[in-house]
C-alpha cells in the first residue's frame, strides 16, 4: 500500500529486466503533474480506486511512469501478488510487465471470487479461501488495463496495468518518480494517470546520465 | 217484535265487520310499512355487504400482488447490483452480459424448457429477461433460449424510450390473438454504475402475471392493455361488453371506485385500476368484475321471502283481528241486548208509573171533588141548625142537642178541610211558600186559643221557648202542625194532667216538642200512628178522625223537616217536630 514498497518492487523488476551487458545505465526522473481537485467520496477513500464519470482513478492520485520500447521479454515469467485483505485489494494499482504471473492470495477469513471482464484479461478465479493451494494466479500476457472485481464483495476494486516493458515505476503522491537502469536510446516515456488518461513524451536516454522529464 | 231484532242482529254484524276491517287496515298498513322499511334496509345491507366483499376480495388480491411485486422488485434490484453484470456492462464485456446473468438468474428463471409446473412455483420465477442499452433498447441476447424466448415483435416491446430512473412495471401480451395468449408482467430495473453513479443499463424481467380471478366464480380480474381486454375466462360476448364498458371507464378516467354496468342483461360491478401508474411502459389497467347476478338473485329471494312473510303476517293478522274483533264486539253486543231489555223494562215501568200517576190524580181529584161537594151541604146544615138555635121554640134540651149538632158540623168541616189538604198534597199540588216565620208568636197564639177552649180536664200548660225562633216555612201550614199536636196533647190527656211545649234551636234546626200526660201509645201501635185514618187504641169517646198526625207529618216533611214520636211511656207522650232555621243576616235566628 505504501509507495516506497511499490517503488522497491518496481526497481527490483527493473533490475531483473536489464540485460547484464548494459553496464552503463541511464536514468530518468521527474515529476508528473497529478490531477487536482479529485474529491473522493469518503466511503470510497479506503478503496484506492475511485470512479468519476466512468473514469477509474487511483486515490490519492499517483501515476505509473513507464518507458515504452522494444525490450526483450524475460525468460522466466516474473511474478507479483495482489493480496485481498480486510475486504480490499492490496495494492490497488499494480503495474506488471506483460508475461507476469500475478498471485491472488486471500488473507481474509471469508471467500473471495476475483474476476475480470476487462478486454486485456478475462478470468474468473472462482470462490476460494485463504487456505487455497496453490495460490490462485493469472498470467497477464496482453498489455492493457485490467479491472479486478470480487463477485462476492461488489465494492472491491483494483487495477492491474499490464505494460510491455520492464521499466515502470509508480510515482509518489507528489508525482515524483525515478526510473533507473534504463538502456540508452530513443524511447517514449509514458505516464498513466487514470483509465482514460496516459501522457507520453519522447526521451533520449544517455548512459551514465540522468534525464529529467516532467509531465506535462 | 222479531223484525227489529233481526235489524239489530245485522247491525251488530256490520259493527263487527267494520271493526275487523279497521283493524285489518291498521295492521296491514303497519305491517306493510314495517316490511317495506325492513326490506329496503336489508336490500341496502346486502348491497353494501356485496360491495364490501368485493372490495375486500380486490384488496386481498392487491395485497398479494403488491407483496409479490415487492418480492420481484427486490430480486430484480439485487440482480441489478450483481458485480458480474456491472463488470460486463462497465468493462465493455457485453458478450459476457447474458452469460453472466444466466448464472446469476439460474435460480430466478422458470424452467427453461417451459414445462408446466405448479402455478405457485411460477409466481416468483422469471419467464425471460433482457438488458437494455444506454438508450433503452433491448440488447439482443446471443442465445435466446437461455434468456427466455420471445415471439417476433415481442422483444422490441420491452424497449423503453430511455433508461428508467427507477423500477418500472409493464405488461406484455404474448401470443397475441392466439388462444394461448397470455399477459406477462414485466419489471424493468435500472442498473446504476458503481463507477459513474449513472444508469448504464436496465434489466427487464418478465413474470407470469399474478393469478387472475381468484378462487371465486363471480369474481374475475383481467388486464386491459393496448386497447384490448385480456380476460380469457369470460365468454366472448360478455368480454366484448365488459371491454367496451372498461374502455369507457378508462377513457373517462373513472378509475376510482366501482361502477355498475349491465352486459348481456347481466349486472356487473366493474372496477378499473391503473396497474403501472407513471410507468414508461404502455399503461395497463386491471379490470375487475364482480357478477351481481348472485346478489340480485339473493335480493330477489329476499324479496320473495319478505312477500311470503308479509302474506303470512297478514293472514295471521286477519285471524287475530277476526278473533279480537269477535271478542271486542261481544260485550258491546251484550250491552246492546241489555240496553234493549232495559229499555223495555223502563217502558213498562214508565207505563205503570203513568197509570199509577193517573190513578193517583184521579183519586186526588176525587178527594178534592168529594170535599168540595161535602163542604157546601155541611155549611147549609150548620146554617140551618144555627137558625134553629136562634129560634125561640126549642126547649133547653133540644137546644143543647142542636148545639152539639152544630159542633159536629164544625168537626165535619174540619175533616173535610184536612182531606182537601191531603188530597192536594197527594196530587203534588201543594207547594210551601217559604218565608221567614217566627215560631214563638205562633205558639203563643195557639196557647191562647187553647186557654179559651172549655177545659174539663183541668190541664196545666207549661211552655219553654225563646222569645224568638225564626224558621223557614209558611205560616198557614206550620199552624196546622202546631194545632194538630196541641189538640192531640189536650185530647189524649188525663184529668189533672199537664201539657208541655218547648222550643229550641239545635244546630240548623228548630226543635219543637209537645208532650202530654196520659196513657201512652202502645208499643205495637207506635209505628202506625202516622198512618192515615189510624186512631190507635183510644176509645171512641175521644174526638178525632185519624188524619191529624198524618197530615202534620206530611206538612213537616214538606217544610224540609220531620215529625216523630219522641217518647211514649208510662204517663208521658212527647212528639218532636223539626223545622229548618231561617237563614238570617245575623247567623242562626236565635236569641237566648
Amino acid at each position: 500500500m505504501t509507495p516506497p514498497s511499490l517503488r522497491r518492487a518496481a526497481a527490483l523488476l527493473a533490475m531483473l529486466a536489464v540485460p547484464a551487458a548494459a553496464l552503463a545505465q541511464a536514468a530518468v526522473e521527474g515529476r508528473v503533474e497529478l490531477p487536482k481537485g479529485l474529491h473522493a467520496p469518503v466511503m470510497n477513500k479506503r478503496y484506492g480506486i475511485v470512479a468519476f464519470g466512468g473514469v477509474l482513478s487511483p486515490f490519492p492520485p499517483v501515476a505509473v511512469v513507464y518507458l515504452e520500447g522494444a525490450f526483450p521479454r524475460p525468460a522466466a515469467p516474473p511474478t507479483a501478488q495482489m493480496v485481498q485483505k480486510d475486504l480490499m485489494f492490496l495494492p490497488w494499482l499494480l503495474p506488471v510487465q506483460v508475461g507476469t504471473r500475478v498471485e491472488f492470495p486471500n488473507l481474509d477469513d471469508t471467500y473471495h471470487n476475483i474476476f475480470s471482464y476487462s478486454p486485456a484479461k478475462r478470468f474468473d478465479l472462482g470462490r476460494y479461501r485463504s487456505d487455497e493451494r496453490p495460490i490462485p494466479s493469472v498470467l497477464f500476457d496482453v498489455p492493457g488495463l485490467v479491472t479486478l472485481h470480487c463477485d462476492i464483495h461488489e465494492h472491491m476494486r483494483a487495477l492491474i496495468l499490464v505494460v510491455d516493458t520492464p521499466h515502470f515505476v509508480v510515482s509518489d503522491p507528489q508525482g515524483r518518480y525515478r526510473l533507473d537502469g534504463l538502456p540508452a536510446g530513443r524511447y517514449v516515456l509514458k505516464a498513466w494517470l487514470d483509465s482514460k488518461t496516459t501522457l507520453e513524451r519522447p526521451v533520449l536516454t544517455q548512459s551514465g546520465s540522468t534525464l529529467h522529464a516532467d509531465f506535462p | 217484535m222479531i223484525l227489529p231484532r233481526e235489524a239489530k242482529g245485522s247491525g251488530f254484524a256490520s259493527f263487527r265487520t267494520r271493526l275487523l276491517l279497521a283493524m285489518m287496515l291498521v295492521v296491514s298498513a303497519v305491517a306493510a310499512a314495517g316490511l317495506l322499511f325492513a326490506q329496503r334496509n336489508v336490500a341496502a345491507n346486502v348491497r353494501r355487504d356485496f360491495q364490501r366483499e368485493f372490495q375486500a376480495e380486490l384488496a386481498a388480491l392487491h395485497a398479494i400482488q403488491d407483496e409479490r411485486h415487492a418480492v420481484l422488485a427486490e430480486r430484480c434490484r439485487a440482480l441489478a447490483r450483481r458485480p458480474r453484470i456491472h463488470a460486463a456492462l462497465e468493462d465493455g464485456a457485453l458478450d459476457l452480459l447474458y452469460p453472466s446473468a444466466r448464472d446469476e438468474l439460474v435460480d430466478l428463471m422458470a424452467a427453461g424448457d417451459g414445462a408446466p409446473r405448479e402455478a405457485g412455483a411460477f409466481a416468483l420465477h422469471a419467464l425471460y429477461y433482457r438488458f437494455l442499452d444506454g438508450r433503452g433498447r433491448v440488447i439482443s441476447p446471443p442465445n435466446a433460449r437461455d434468456v427466455g424466448e420471445l415471439g417476433p415483435g415481442e422483444e422490441s416491446r420491452l424497449s423503453l424510450g430511455a433508461l428508467p430512473d427507477g423500477p418500472q412495471t409493464g405488461y406484455l401480451e404474448r401470443g397475441r390473438g392466439s388462444p394461448g395468449g397470455t399477459i406477462d408482467e414485466v419489471i424493468a430495473m435500472p442498473i446504476i454504475s458503481t463507477e459513474s453513479g449513472e444508469v448504464i443499463s436496465a434489466i427487464v424481467l418478465g413474470f407470469r402475471a399474478a393469478g387472475m380471478g381468484g378462487g371465486r366464480a363471480d369474481f374475475r380480474s383481467g388486464i386491459w392493455l393496448d386497447g384490448r381486454l385480456h380476460l380469457p375466462s369470460l365468454p366472448e360476448p360478455v368480454r366484448g361488453g365488459i371491454a367496451a364498458e372498461a374502455a369507457r371507464a378508462i377513457a373517462a378516467d373513472r378509475t376510482e371506485g366501482g361502477s355498475e354496468v349491465r352486459v348481456g342483461g347481466e349486472p356487473y360491478l366493474l372496477f378499473c385500476m391503473r396497474l403501472n401508474p407513471g410507468s414508461l411502459f404502455p399503461p395497463a389497467y386491471e379490470v375487475s368484475i364482480f357478477s351481481l347476478a348472485d346478489s340480485l338473485a339473493r335480493r330477489r329471494l329476499l324479496l320473495w321471502q319478505f312477500a311470503g312473510a308479509c302474506g303470512l303476517l297478514l293472514l295471521g293478522a286477519l285471524l287475530a283481528s277476526h278473533l279480537l274483533s269477535g271478542r271486542l264486539s261481544e260485550p258491546v253486543e251484550r250491552l246492546a241486548v241489555d240496553s234493549e231489555e232495559n229499555r223495555a223494562q223502563r217502558h213498562r215501568a214508565e207505563a205503570a208509573l203513568e197509570s199509577t200517576s193517573r190513578e193517583l190524580q184521579r183519586s186526588a181529584r176525587f178527594s178534592a171533588d168529594a170535599s168540595h161537594q161535602l163542604k157546601t151541604p155541611v155549611t147549609v146544615l150548620r146554617a140551618g141548625l144555627e137558625e134553629l138555635l136562634a129560634g125561640e121554640y126549642l126547649s133547653s134540651e133540644a137546644r143543647e142537642e142542636v148545639s152539639a149538632l152544630v159542633h159536629q158540623t164544625f168537626r165535619l168541616a174540619g175533616v173535610i178541610e184536612d182531606l182537601l189538604l191531603l188530597s192536594r198534597m197527594d196530587a203534588g199540588r201543594l207547594q210551601i211558600q217559604f218565608s221567614r216565620l217566627d215560631l214563638t208568636p205562633l205558639v203563643e197564639a195557639w196557647l191562647d186559643d187553647l186557654g179559651a177552649l172549655p177545659d174539663p180536664l183541668d190541664l196545666k200548660v207549661e211552655a219553654d221557648y225563646p222569645p224568638s225562633l225564626c224558621i223557614s216555612g209558611e205560616k198557614r201550614y206550620a199552624s196546622i202542625i202546631l194545632q194538630n199536636l196541641l189538640e192531640n196533647a189536650r185530647k189524649y190527656n188525663r184529668a189533672g194532667g199537664r201539657i208541655r211545649i218547648a222550643a229550641r234551636a239545635d244546630g240548623a234546626w228548630a226543635v219543637l216538642t209537645v208532650g202530654n200526660t196520659g196513657r201512652p201509645v202502645p208499643a205495637a201501635a207506635q209505628e202506625h200512628i202516622f198512618e192515615r185514618f189510624h186512631r190507635g187504641a183510644v176509645g171512641e169517646n175521644v174526638p178525632g178522625h185519624g188524619i191529624g198526625l198524618n197530615l202534620a207529618r206530611e206538612l213537616a216533611r214538606l217544610h224540609g223537616g220531620d215529625l216523630r214520636l219522641a217518647r211514649s211511656d208510662e204517663d208521658w207522650t212527647e212528639f218532636e217536630v223539626r223545622f229548618r232555621l231561617a237563614p238570617s243576616a245575623g247567623g242562626p235566628g236565635e236569641t237566648p
